[in-house]
């Protein structure tokens, strides 16, 4: 039986099903904090792939889970795990990964 | 441990068919979530859904589902409901299935006020055979069969069920997932027949050739056509015809839900209820 992966993996703020994610960028779009980026993958259908670079900035809003419509990612509940606050870094950061085409800043190109 | 969604989704069917970014998903995750906020036994909901990139909708719920013809999703839960009046039907239709080839159906469903949640998702084309003018295409839009610009004037689904009859009108984008998982908590609860027009994305075959090629652009320009209906009311009156107001636009209590009035119909045939005149179905203010 096939699963949606929503088990807790423990210790993380945010995990992703990679075999849902179709890397449309819209949970790297809404989240207000940048804790996540796409990268280059060759294995991907469009060529890239979420990844949580920042989990230490999650501030647990939930927007990422909710506005994904392929069921991939998914983010802790409040007891599980102690989220940060969000803070002026975080929201530079997010600009940025914005405007870098919603790549992680490391990465360079467009996608 | 993120909110459980193995018991309502068929795992199997999963990644779905629908393109990266697409708003039916979103869709179908708050419908889910509302599903499971009312606490409602799986078995007793039924998805009925028609053609188009929406009709896949009811192969990803494990609910009770029917995959109907094209347009006819009214017609056939009209039928399930009245043979099951105690358990939840819900129809998804797209634009074109609901507004051009199944616009009988949706007005009659209206008018006669049953207990159907209809979920109209509108993403403004025909999405699943290549972007071909549907009735809310927007004006001067590029389509494949108008490929100068689309001149068809376009459809206002909610102003279409308000005067049709429906006692359940609201109008919502898949911008804000929360508000989605409310409006679908209230209609589903509301007894009488409610109409959702929810706004979605349809990037690849609306967006790619009209300049907005990502899911963010579509967004974008969803977000700009669209208002909260008590900012909506503000504008002035030119404005008012190119911006879409979103929220409940319409909630009728009072009015009899078809149903009970069959109810009623059955009783005296039966013999359990003695007389049946006319104000027993009219309206009471």
């Amino acid at each position: 039986m096939a699963s949606a992966m929503t088990e807790y993996p423990g210790n993380v703020p945010v995990w992703v099903n990679k075999d849902n994610c179709k890397a449309c960028d819209i949970c790297v779009s809404v989240c207000p904090s940048g804790v996540l980026g796409m990268r280059y993958d060759h294995t991907s259908t469009l060529g890239a792939m979420i990844s949580v670079d920042h989990p230490e900035a999650c501030i647990g809003c939930n927007e990422c889970e909710l506005s994904c419509p392929d069921f991939a990612i998914y983010v802790a509940d409040k007891k599980e795990y102690k989220f940060a606050k969000l803070t002026d870094d975080a929201k530079e950061r997010q600009a940025s990964i914005i405007a870098n085409n919603y790549m992680s800043l490391d990465q360079q190109g467009a996608k | 441990m993120a909110f459980n969604y193995d018991k309502y989704l068929r795992l199997e069917k999963m990644p779905t068919l629908w393109c990266w970014g697409c708003g039916d998903g979103v869709i179908l995750k708050a419908f889910v979530r509302a599903i499971d906020k009312l606490n409602i036994n799986p078995d007793d909901v039924c998805v009925v859904s028609g053609i188009g990139c929406s009709g896949r909708f009811s192969s990803y719920v494990d609910f009770n589902t029917v995959h109907t013809t094209h347009g006819r999703t009214v017609a056939f839960a009209t039928g399930i409901k009245l043979m099951n009046p105690d358990k939840y039907v819900i129809c998804v239709a797209g634009d074109g299935d609901a507004l051009a080839i199944g616009g009988n159906h949706t007005i009659h469903g209206c008018r006669r006020n049953i207990d159907i949640t209809m979920i109209i998702i509108n993403n403004f084309i025909y999405g699943l055979t290549n972007s071909q003018t549907s009735p809310t295409t927007p004006q001067g839009m590029w389509t494949v069969s108008q490929k100068s610009g689309n001149i068809d004037p376009t459809f206002n689904a909610t102003d279409l069920a308000i005067a049709a009859g429906a006692s359940f009108v609201a109008r919502e984008t898949m911008l804000d997932p929360k508000k989605l998982e409310k409006v679908f908590v209230k209609a589903i609860e509301h007894r009488g027949f409610a109409f959702l027009d929810i706004m979605s994305n349809c990037h690849i075959n609306l967006g790619r050739k009209n300049k907005m090629a990502s899911a963010m652009e579509n967004l974008g320009w969803i977000d700009s056509i669209t208002t909260p209906l008590k900012k909506w009311e503000a504008l002035p009156e030119e404005e008012k015809l190119n911006i879409f107001p979103t929220g409940i636009l319409k909630e009728d209590k009072i009015v009899r839900e078809y149903c009970d009035m069959y109810q009623d119909v059955i009783d005296f045939h039966q013999g359990k209820r003695k007389t049946i005149t006319q104000d027993d179905f009219a309206k009471k203010i």
